[in-house]
């Protein structure tokens, strides 16, 4: 690298210093020396006392600070022994980065850094900001993480508050405050000097990747002490709003890997032997630093080590080299397979399908001019398209033996897109009067799809199927096997499995030729989608649900419109692997999610979707002796471009022996993402109840652990129930697992929709989830005058409410949400002029329940409210597109139930209320007591 | 030799065909776990032999049932009810989808089999010694 010492002012040398890893500047006439580059104008001198004041009188002084602290709050234990250890250190590690850089630009780094910080925005960033200051958590709210980084730089200041600080809450006397889920996650207090780069993107933002605990235990034993279940929540592919900043890629192809365990260099990596080498975070191997690491391969001079994208950034991608792959970069391949039986004519689903695709097409990612795309529609017989290039016409060949499915053409069926654009918007605007008098009722839905594979197999892709029926004739036919008498019984379970081994080996046969299905269902009958979602979910794709789909509701065409618009804009990312990476004595031990395991590590993603999540649990195998362990996720994959690349996301995690660390540290969000997927999988591996059941007692195991080990209660029985302040909403958020669609105890909920429901269990990202067991309620009747206006961060929102039907009114008008549907509950004494304002009816009587588009009306309470259900739509990343319902207090019971169900905190046929579940939970814990 | 001298026989020889299985399934599953062989390979392998296995241990309870050997039958029975059961379910084959989820139950399984097995080979090799020497006195 670029030694510093030209950048010095005179009488000052820098001597690289192997220990720790850092220039060391002395001033050579008086021999003082100092960590931070010496400047010789003024900007720095006021900012730094002139001449680096004796560490020692720091200590002294921040130990005290420290001590005080602690006792104040903890009664002067469970801290202490960590933080005057970290008192001792001898010198910063913020000013690693860039030696001569940072001396030049003094202050304004620290600006800088701050807008870097607001780019790379996590769940809690996203959600609207909350003006209302009364509705603010009263207790203690950590700095960010990266604040604390800040700190470091200007002389650690903050040296008292190191490490976690646990907060012991009474969940019987505090109530769940929805504000709290959109706290960040507990801050990672890394050991000084464990990362060489001062950036506060050091560590993948929570919303690329997190861990169940932010300071890990440091052996088994310890974790199950704690019970907390380790874990790991992965988005490595999250899609990036607008203004979000984009992920570095390093385009030199100089990829520095641990040769033993392959790790990739990250910020965490050791410099040693004067920089020629670098010693692995996880294996601690020395590996040499590749000749042209410091090489500045665009300017062809030497380049700053320091500045590389990949030692300062959590989260980064690699352009690959040629070794990376395995064939060259294939073209992206959409292939549309589209029902059109009788029933999905007359749904209109084929119309607005069609329609959709034909406007999306400059949307469908194309840059290179390589992609390509077939038509195939299906009813009981297939019915290719041959799209020949160069304008002429479309031609429709009939296959109606799906016994043996074989292509009719061998050319022509799957076509480039930008070459036979015209051929293809032609069909396109003709498909659905084609099959305008289609009365064939049925589905060969797996003849279609075997079809699909052998056009797309020799490149691999995306299938998108669209279907509105059962598959009934051809390999994988089903039966409907919708049995009302088993729903709520113990053999409801088998429902939720896949009824013919054909979509699962099929799913592999896909896997394999690198193909991604996604799955459009819109039966209004059953259609199984238990069955179908094994093939998006073994192939990474995505399953989505429009039961009882009609386009002639608009609501229902603009929904369904958006989300498949949406899905096919998506940057295509073909061929993935993913491999999770982790410190020596951690392992990965089972994997949740939309993809195929490969090998006991391994996940195959024919194509890298966007935005879906992936849960993965982790085993202490033996006892971890380094200060902090590193994370590491590797995405392997071609662009839709044509090149290899490999997106790397690196989370470093402190180690403790301490359990009250443990427990303080604790992030609530993933635990409940990862309690989602677990519960999910239990329910199809043994039944439903006992995925209840593992629900509930783990929150038991939780809280028996924090009494023992964390109150004064110790084993016996306590009149609270204790639990630390960043786990108060954890068992809200449990409770709205167990009365989710997917796992709720009820025999009225259909098998279809609660299999879809499970689908988004196990792959909606934790910024999805959140809302959809824990929604959000809105008073908007009595909204402060901001609310709806366009503030600082775009549309203020109102102050979510907590879910219980208490804080309903009766003149009230109140929007509950969960992601996934937004219902508007107009209370039945609603003041005419609200109807009138919002509705645009003369009273309450005139008012329809049910899916409507609200319209906008010249009035500003109108827009308002406009803008909070637009903000709501767009407020979080994934293609869904909320349908808003009108929900009157004294209207049709159905709607009405299905909207109270949000309100998760109250009382719900057999379902207990958060008072009587918390009551229940204080029982387990005091009773199991001895 | 009669009757029962023959049909001890053909068990050792059948429970060391049966004992070789459950060696071979056990080396495939210790490979899956190295990453020497992928889950649809493995699978693909395995399977072609889940039912030949069934199969021959169905057929020796058969014939021991046949013949009025109602110890070696009764010491059979739970393995064959254990595997008409598993049929029945339909989730007699391994399945590349869940294979790592549920490897620690399949290779328990093959272990309890393999033990099995091996308790019956020496079972049927004492009894055809007793038929024979039943035989000669
Ligand atoms: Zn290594």
């Amino acid at each position: 690298m670029a030694s510093p010492s030209q950048q010095l002012p005179p009488g000052w040398a820098a001597e690289w210093d192997a220990t720790n890893q850092r220039y060391l500047f002395v001033e050579t006439t008086t021999g003082r020396s100092q960590w931070e580059p010496p400047v010789a104008g003024p900007e720095i001198v006021g900012q730094e006392p002139s001449g680096s004041p004796p560490p020692a009188h720091h200590h002294g002084k921040r130990r005290q600070y420290a001590a005080g602290q602690t006792q104040a709050y903890y009664g002067g234990d469970s801290l202490g022994p960590s933080a005057p250890q970290y008192g001792n250190v001898p010198q910063q590690p913020a000013q690693l980065f860039t030696p001569g850089l940072a001396a030049t630009e003094g202050g304004g780094q620290f600006a800088q850094q701050q807008q870097i910080q607001g780019g790379q925005q996590g769940y809690y960033a996203q959600e609207p900001e909350y003006i209302n200051g009364p509705q603010q958590p009263v207790y203690p709210v950590q700095p960010p993480a990266q604040m604390g980084a800040l700190a470091d730089q200007f002389g650690q200041m903050n040296m008292g508050q190191k490490g976690p600080r646990l907060f012991t809450t009474n969940l019987l006397t505090s109530p769940p405050e929805p504000l709290e889920l959109r706290q960040p996650p507990p801050e990672i207090f890394l050991p000084p000097n464990s990362c060489i780069s001062p950036s506060p993107l050091a560590n993948a933002d929570s919303s690329y990747q997190r861990c169940t605990v932010n300071a890990l235990p440091n052996s088994n034993s310890l974790l199950n002490k704690a019970k907390i279940p380790l874990g790991l929540i992965l988005t490595p592919y999250r899609s990036l709003k607008e203004g979000e900043e984009p992920v570095p890629v390093v385009t030199d192809t100089v990829i520095a890997r641990c040769r033993r365990c392959r790790t990739y260099i990250n910020p965490y990596v050791q410099f040693i032997d004067g920089g020629n080498r670098w010693r692995c975070c996880m294996c601690s191997l020395s590996n040499e630093v590749p000749q042209l690491f410091d090489w500045d391969q665009a300017r062809n001079q030497p380049g700053d080590r320091w500045a590389r994208a990949e030692l300062n950034h959590g989260v980064v991608e690699f352009v690959a080299p040629t070794e990376y792959m395995v064939r060259p970069p294939q073209p992206a391949v959409y292939i549309f397979l589209i029902d059109v039986s009788h029933t999905a004519i007359q749904s209109g689903m084929v119309a607005t399908a069609t329609r959709t695709i034909l406007e999306n097409l400059d949307r469908i990612p194309d840059e290179s001019g390589r992609t390509k795309v077939s038509i195939i529609a299906f009813d009981t017989s297939l019915y290719f398209f041959s799209l020949p290039p160069g304008g002429a016409d479309s031609q429709m060949l009939v296959v109606s033996d799906i016994d043996d499915v074989f292509l009719p053409k061998p050319t022509d069926l799957l076509v480039n897109l930008s070459e036979a654009r015209a051929t293809l918007e032609t069909l396109l605007g003709r498909l659905s009067d084609m099959f305008q008098d289609n009365h064939t009722i049925g589905s060969a839905l797996g003849p279609a799809l075997q079809a699909a594979f052998q056009l797309i197999a020799p490149i691999g892709g995306k299938i998108m199927v669209l279907s509105s029926s059962l598959p009934s004739v051809g390999t994988g036919a089903l039966k409907n096997r919708e049995d009302p008498k088993i729903l709520g019984t113990s053999k409801e379970s088998g429902l939720l499995q896949a009824a013919s081994p054909f979509y699962k080996t099929f799913a592999i046969d896909c896997s394999r030729a690198q193909v991604s299905v996604d799955m459009f269902l819109f039966s209004s009958g059953y259609q199984d989608v238990a069955t179908l979602a094994c093939l998006p979910h073994y192939t990474a794709g995505q399953t989505y649900f429009y039961p009882a789909f009609n386009a002639s509701r608009t609501e229902d065409a603009i929904k369904f419109a958006h989300e498949f618009g949406e899905v096919l804009a998506q940057p295509i990312m073909l061929e993935a692997v993913m491999r999770v990476r982790a410190s020596k004595n951690l392992r990965m031990s089972s994997f949740h999610g939309n993809f195929f395991v490969r090998s006991t590590d391994l996940l195959a993603m024919p194509a890298v979707p966007q935005d879906l999540s992936y849960a993965i649990e982790v085993q202490i195998e033996d006892t971890i002796t380094a200060p902090f362990v590193v994370f590491q996720t590797a995405v392997l994959h071609t662009t839709c471009y044509g090149e290899r690349r490999i997106r790397v996301v690196t989370t470093a995690v402190p180690v403790t022996s301490n359990l009250s660390e443990v427990f303080a540290s604790a992030d609530q969000v993933a635990i409940a993402t990862l309690l989602a997927n677990k519960a999910v999988e239990r329910s199809i591996t043994h039944k439903l109840e006992d995925a209840r059941d593992a629900l509930f007692n783990k929150m038991v195991e939780i809280l028996i652990a924090y009494k023992s080990s964390m109150t004064a209660a110790g084993a016996g029985a306590s009149a609270q129930l204790a639990v630390s302040e960043n786990l108060k909403m954890l068992p809200v958020l449990v409770l709205g697992l167990l009365k989710s669609v997917g796992i709720r105890q009820s025999a009225q909920i259909p098998p279809d929709l609660r299999a879809y429901a499970q689908a988004l269990l196990t792959s909606l990202p934790s910024q999805l989830l959140i809302p959809y067991i824990y929604p959000n309620f809105y008073a908007l009747h009595s909204m402060p005058p901001e609310c709806g206006t366009v503030g600082e961060q775009g549309v203020i929102m109102p102050a979510p409410l907590p879910l219980t039907s208490e804080r309903l009114e009766r003149h009230g008008l109140y929007l509950i949400e969960d992601g996934q549907t937004i219902f508007l509950w107009v209370g039945r004494d609603a003041v005419p002029q609200l109807v009138i304002d919002v509705f645009n009816l003369p009273n309450y009587e005139m008012l329809r329940g049910g899916k409507v588009t609200l319209p906008v009306l010249d009035n500003p309470f109108s827009q308002r409210v406009n803008a909070v259900i637009q903000k709501t739509r767009e407020m979080r990343r994934g293609p869904y597109y909320q349908h808003l319902y009108i929900v009157k207090e004294d209207g049709e019971p159905p709607l009405r139930l299905w909207a109270l169900s949000c309100l998760i905190q109250d009382r719900a046929d057999v379902l207990p209320s958060y008072q009587q579940f918390i009551s229940q939970l204080k029982d387990k814990v005091n009773g199991s007591s001895y | 030799m009669g009757g029962a001298g023959w049909l001890f026989l053909f068990a050792v020889l059948m429970a060391a065909g049966l004992l070789f299985t459950m060696v071979f399934f056990i080396i495939m599953f210790s490979d899956l776990e190295c990453d020497y062989i992928n889950p649809i390979d493995l699978c693909n392998k395995l399977n072609q032999f889940v039912l030949p296995e069934h199969i021959a241990h169905a057929f020796l309870a058969t014939l021991f049932l046949l013949s009025g050997q109602w110890v070696a039958f009764l010491l059979n029975a739970p393995l064959l009810a254990f595997n008409i059961n598993k049929i029945r379910g339909g989730n007699h084959m391994y399945d590349a989808t869940e294979i790592f989820r549920s490897l620690p139950n399949h290779k328990k399984e093959s272990f309890i089999k393999l033990g099995f097995y091996l308790l019956s080979f020496f079972y049927y090799l004492y009894r055809m010694i007793v038929a024979l020497i039943a035989d000669s006195e």
